[in-house]
């Protein structure tokens, strides 16, 4: 598609976030800002067990206490199950808790304190039973069922996944079973002049967030439920709530809220439906917060994964095959995934020409916390695994990293390793910018290390975005979007795309959030997809708003809307004839015809040919004595099309970076005897201001994009491939190779002592 | 937060008496930073709390030969003082690693010590600087060694009816070198894997006067590694020195395996530090001012 | 129950409070100022920061009691009026910011920072501000921000 030439005014620029001024001066209004009259707080009671069976709930104590509206149990509550894909979450426990956390009670008081209080004052008994806390022993034939109920799933599971899916197939607590085949991969195994098998192992490690989980919900006289929710898909929310609840989507209002971090974790209703449920007993509203204990414990963190893949090689160090098992943790329950299975494995190896492959994704119950979706889900683990073993194999045959993922790096004419065709493919290019920035090919140091790892994904194009586009009396734009910015500059962009395509100056665009009653369906922040999705629903309004225009310029300037031009100034003129916006509308405003308003929308699930590339490479120097990895630098190099906003762009890179450093380093949900026991951020290590690498950043302009401006994506490039980088920067250091992560001091250490891990 | 009573007290003399007439039901409070974490997650649950903010007095430092620490003096203003920095730098280096700038802001000397939590910074400091505890109480006053004051998780000497008021460093040897070490091999926010306060003292003859070797994170409470000062005593202050002395941590130290590290490491890993950290001190204690 | 007598940026201002009320709890239920945010509660990650006599201290962790007598900034009262401060302007020019539930903390302490030394180096700006934890910008931006108001480069 031939990209419309930039007018250097707008798309491309540094413009200032639209909700910029908000926030740093302390008015932006996230869920925990707002306040109803007559709020009460609620808090929940949770299991200490990671599975028993509730024989009784004593609650008369903690309703007698002053203060307290309501106490809930599980009996309290409908019996219907919710969940994004796999209805399988209860409101609160019936009968069985299935992790330690599980909500089994709830209070609705005065204030927090006396909330906190009443929770002491109820009392449960359980009935321990045996716990299942690996995936291993949840698929043994003799496990007991940690959902021996049938799951409802929503139609649609099987829909985009490459391969056969089988949702709760005949395997003991498995939740879903991919099988995926391309080429003829026995054969390529049976001819091999090489074959490798490694195993890797990816603990979970939570979003991170540094806003918990709130929402607060209020039913008004009328049966109208207001809700102020962190949730970054309102209208999806409030669809399954209405489903959930059985109240009609159009008398539930998901009011605009600033949403301060979502990374996939805030896509699910969490404890929406326990505060409606909470509201209505009370009859009153009622507030929900998360403390920073029950984020890190029972939220719903990225799924564990232990990866195995056996790879044949030719004699020049080609793939002829991969063979793939992955096994994710999906914990006790699986709704709070919006999807079968975790795309990440349809980006396995997807930077090279995999001419044959098999490969098997089990999604696993287990009683440990449930997981959910995170910045790219299944990726980080799968790269993991795909990057140290490509590393791994490279070093036993004695070739180096980089030109080994040259040699297998895919090309133009190459399929996908799933069979897919995708144009202009910049892998090469992309390996062989950042090689060239960080300095591959310097000389070496003693126990420095340098380490590489690639990685490719498409830009989603899924779900629907829908827009409305307001031209006023005065002649400015209003944009009217459907879900919250978390933080990823989608709102800033949206302005930037108005002004290009009307040639009106950025600042003159407003963007404005509805509540679901009055925006158009918005799926919100997801796979990589807003810039495009957004930037559809842009260029459709756009074209509307246009033709619109014309029509009202036409009437103005006495002549046909074929004969109406837009001018780069944005101004509209006909045979000579010019007038700008402002005076237009002005016009139109006079004739009862302003404001002008226009809805838009994407064209969801439009197959997809693109891939973007990205390829890290990073310096460590390990201390032998204690076995401590410090990471000097890293450079990212990044194959972009069109950006829109360099400096969101580029804040995107970053942070998702540091993301993935912290998986590297030093993140982990540590789990013991199922329940999380890394509580508090003095235990849960993320990433601090002093602990970065010096970064550099290599862009590789003209990369194909979608749009008429040829836009890509970024949002979950940089946060997936790089712990693979550093690790096989520890093995270049120190001969030391860990296929665990985060990369810890002691595992560093025990590695240079030869007792595990040392290759 | 649990209910509590709060009372401030003006004067040393109103707080001793506000010891003595609520005991146990008592807990005194200084920055908060350690008392408001433990009462918001319920582990402690007093029914008054005593703050000290009012007695103005008990912060400041001031230098008399030593340094005279008033009790309620912040980490921060310890970790920023020139007068700090020149009569016990130790003290200066070892309160800039604690925690954030926040909890510096707000965290007292005194509190630290009487909070006695045994990943924290300033106890192994105090120790090798031959720091003593000033506690008072309505019976009288008592000057307690650092090395002595600690006695278990969260436990010192202190009884319910004292009130640290000031922590005393007497004045550091001539040809006195010092170094903290604070090993962080996770992230920079983090409590200490091991943490080691070393002060080497040279003689005239330039080998080792004296030294006082310290650890905090290794045990149930900060410890004294007196086998390796003696070791150390009248050695030549090189490499192979340190390389002898350091193993002989072993027999001070407990570490206790968590998220920071496993015992086994950790014992490995207090080793190396002391090492580090009497190499460090001992070349400072080369190089005059 | 007992009256607190304080500023809160620069306006005075006497409220009751419970004994046993956190400072965190005073701002933003009592006197509706929710430009500070809570979030981990243990004072580790900053978001909570507010400068009392100029200090940074975690109001998650402080008694609204200990701020009786003092000078309490908030990030509402940074701005003079609808002047920005030069750090607010730094942050929103150099992307200092995304989600902005870290920003006022991190504003309070780079203000904190530079009201002590004008004119820092970078590991100063690391050392001071690595009490306050970012998970969206990965820290680069928010360093570019601070040393740019500080004129330095």
């Amino acid at each position: 598609m031939a990209v419309a030439k930039l007018s250097g005014k707008a798309v491309g620029q540094p413009i200032k976030r639209v909700d910029g001024i908000a926030k740093v001066t302390g008015r932006a209004r996230y869920a925990g800002d707002f306040d109803v009259p007559g709020m009460l707080f609620g808090r929940c009671l949770r299991s200490p067990y990671p599975s028993a069976r509730i024989v009784s709930i004593d609650v008369r104590k903690a309703k007698a206490l002053p203060g307290v509206h309501a106490v809930l149990t599980g009996a309290d509550v409908p019996d219907v199950r919710y969940g994004r894909m796999c209805k399988d979450i209860p409101t609160l426990a019936k009968d069985m808790v299935r992790f330690v956390g599980d909500k089994v009670a709830a209070v609705a008081a005065d204030s927090v304190e006396i909330a906190e209080t009443a929770l002491e004052l109820i009392e449960v008994e359980y009935e321990e039973q045996n716990a299942i806390l690996s995936a291993e022993e949840a698929m043994r034939p003799t496990a007991a069922r940690i959902h021996p109920e049938a799951v409802e799933v929503f139609p649609g599971a099987a829909l985009g996944v490459h391969g056969e899916l089988r949702m709760y197939p005949p395997i003991p607590n498995v939740i879903s079973q991919l099988v995926a085949k391309h080429g003829d991969p026995a054969g390529a195994f049976a001819g091999a002049h090489k074959v490798f098998e490694h195993s890797f192992a990816v603990p979970s490690v939570h979003q991170g967030y540094i806003e918990p989980h709130t929402c607060l919900v209020s039913i008004g006289n009328d049966g109208l439920v207001d809700v102020w929710v962190a949730n970054k898909g309102p209208h999806i929310a409030r669809a399954h709530m209405a489903a959930t609840i059985g109240v009609p989507e159009n008398r539930i209002r998901l009011n605009p809220v600033t949403i301060g971090g979502d990374f996939g974790g805030k896509g699910s209703l969490m404890d929406t439906l326990l505060c409606y449920y909470l509201a209505a007993a009370a009859r009153h509203p009622v507030k929900m917060v998360m403390t920073s204990f029950e984020e890190l414990t029972a939220a719903n963190p990225r799924h564990s994964a232990s990866i195995t893949l056996r790879t044949a090689l030719d004699r020049d160090a080609k793939i002829a095959a991969i063979d793939a098992r992955i096994i994710f943790n999906a914990g006790a329950y699986a709704g709070f995934v919006p999807v079968a299975t975790l795309h990440g494995y349809s980006e396995l190896a997807g930077s090279y020409r995999v001419p044959n492959l098999t490969v098997e994704v089990l999604r696993v119950y287990t009683n440990t916390v449930p997981c959910g979706h995170m910045r790219s889900p299944g990726s980080p683990q799968v790269a993991f695994a795909v990057e140290s073993h490509i590393d791994m194999m490279a070093r036993e045959l004695g070739l180096d990293p980089v030109e080994m993922r040259r040699r297998n790096a895919i090309a133009d004419g190459d399929p996908t390793p799933f069979g897919d065709h995708r144009p202009h493919l910049r892998c090469r290019e992309t390996i062989d910018a950042g090689a060239r920035a960080f300095g591959w090919d310097a000389p070496r140091v003693a126990d420095i290390g340098r380490g590489i790892s690639i990685y490719e994904h498409p830009p989603g194009t899924f779900g629907k975005s829908t827009v409305k586009l307001t031209a006023g009396a005065d002649g400015r734009f209003t944009i009217q979007l459907g879900s919250p910015d978390t933080g990823t500059g989608f709102h800033t962009i949206a302005t930037q795309l108005v002004a290009e395509h009307f040639g009106v100056p950025v600042a003159e665009v407003e963007v404005v959030q509805g509540d679901t009653l009055t925006s158009g369906f918005e799926a919100g922040a997801s796979g990589m997809r807003l810039t495009t999705t957004i930037g559809q629903a842009i260029a459709d309004v756009s074209d509307k708003m246009k033709q619109q225009l014309a029509a009202l310029a036409a009437e103005r300037l006495n002549c046909a809307p074929a004969d109406v031009r837009l001018g780069e100034d944005g101004s509209f003129s006909a045979s000579g004839t010019r007038i700008d916006l402002r005076s237009l509308m002005g016009w139109a405003a006079e004739r009862g015809k302003a404001p002008l308003s226009c809805n838009g929308e994407n064209k969801p699930g439009q197959p997809n040919n693109l891939a973007s590339f990205a390829a890290h490479f990073a310096e460590v120097a390990v201390d032998r004595e204690t076995g401590q990895v410090r990471v000097r630098r890293i450079v990212t190099a990044h194959d972009v099309g069109t950006i829109i906003n360099p400096v969101t762009h580029q804040g995107q890179i970053e942070g998702g970076l540091i993301q993935a450093f912290g998986q590297a380093m030093s993140e982990q949900v540590v789990l013991k005897n199922g329940a999380a026991i890394t509580a508090h951020l003095g235990d849960y290590k993320l990433p601090t201001i002093m602990d970065i690498p010096e970064l550099e950043t290599v862009l590789l302009p003209g990369g194909s994009g979608l749009g008429p401006f040829e836009t890509t994506a970024i949002g979950e490039m940089s946060n997936v491939a790089v712990p693979a980088a550093i690790a096989n920067a520890v093995f270049d250091a120190v001969g030391v190779r860990l296929v665990e992560l985060p990369i810890s001091a002691e595992k560093v250490l025990e590695g240079l002592s030869g007792k595990t891990g040392a290759t | 937060m649990i209910p509590f009573t709060y009372l401030e007290p003006s004067s040393v003399d109103e707080t001793l008496a506000a010891l003595v007439q609520h005991g146990v039901d008592a807990k005194l409070i200084a920055g908060g930073t350690g008392l408001v974490n433990l009462m918001k997650q319920r582990l402690v649950r007093p029914s008054f709390v005593i703050g000290l903010r009012a007695l103005k007095p008990l912060a400041g430092i001031a230098e008399n030969g030593g340094l005279r620490i008033g009790a309620l003096t912040t980490l921060q203003s310890l970790a920023t003082s020139a007068v700090v920095a020149r009569a016990a730098p130790l003290l200066a280096e070892a309160c800039g690693h604690v925690a954030t700038v926040r909890v510096r802001s707000m965290a007292t000397l005194g509190g630290a010590v009487a909070h006695a939590d045994p990943h924290l910074d300033t106890p192994p400091t105090l120790i090798a600087l031959d720091g003593r505890i000033v506690a008072r109480s309505q019976r009288g006053q008592r000057e307690i060694p650092a090395d002595q004051f600690f006695t278990g998780f969260y436990e010192t000497v202190l009884e319910p009816d004292e009130l640290v008021t000031e922590i005393l460093v007497p004045a550091q040897p001539a040809g006195t070198g010092t170094a903290f070490l604070k090993f962080l091999p996770a992230t920079h926010d983090d409590y200490a894997t091991v943490s080691v306060a070393a002060r080497v003292t040279l003689g005239a003859n330039g080998a080792i006067a004296g030294a006082r070797v310290a650890l905090g994170a290794a045990a149930m409470v900060p410890v004294r590694a007196t086998a390796v000062e003696s070791a150390l005593q009248g050695a030549t202050p090189d490499e192979k020195t340190f390389q002898a002395a350091a193993p002989l941590v072993a027999g001070a130290i407990d570490p206790i395996e968590d998220f920071r590290g496993s015992a086994d490491y950790k014992r490995k890993m207090a080793a190396v530090f002391v090492r580090r950290a009497l190499a460090q001190a001992a070349a400072r204690a080369k190089r005059p001012g | 129950m007992r009256t607190v007598r304080l500023t809160v940026n620069g306006k005075p201002v006497a409220h009751e409070v419970a004994d046993n009320r956190l400072l965190i709890e005073f701002l933003r239920e009592d006197l509706k100022l929710t430009g500070t945010k809570e979030s981990c509660g243990v004072g580790v990650c900053g978001a909570c920061t507010v400068l009392l006599d100029g200090k940074p201290v975690s109001s998650c962790l402080a008694l609204a009691v200990h701020a009786d007598g003092g000078a309490l900034t908030t990030i509402e009262g940074v701005a003079e009026g609808s002047r920005l401060h030069r750090l607010q302007e730094a942050f929103l020019a150099h992307g200092g910011l995304q989600c902005g539930i870290c920003t006022p903390g991190q504003i309070l302490a780079a203000k904190a920072l530079l009201d002590t030394n004008p004119h820092p180096t970078k590991a100063e700006i690391q050392h001071w501000m690595m009490g306050n934890l970012c998970r969206c910008t990965g820290y680069y931006k928010i360093i570019e921000s601070i040393a740019a108001a500080a004129g330095v480069e």
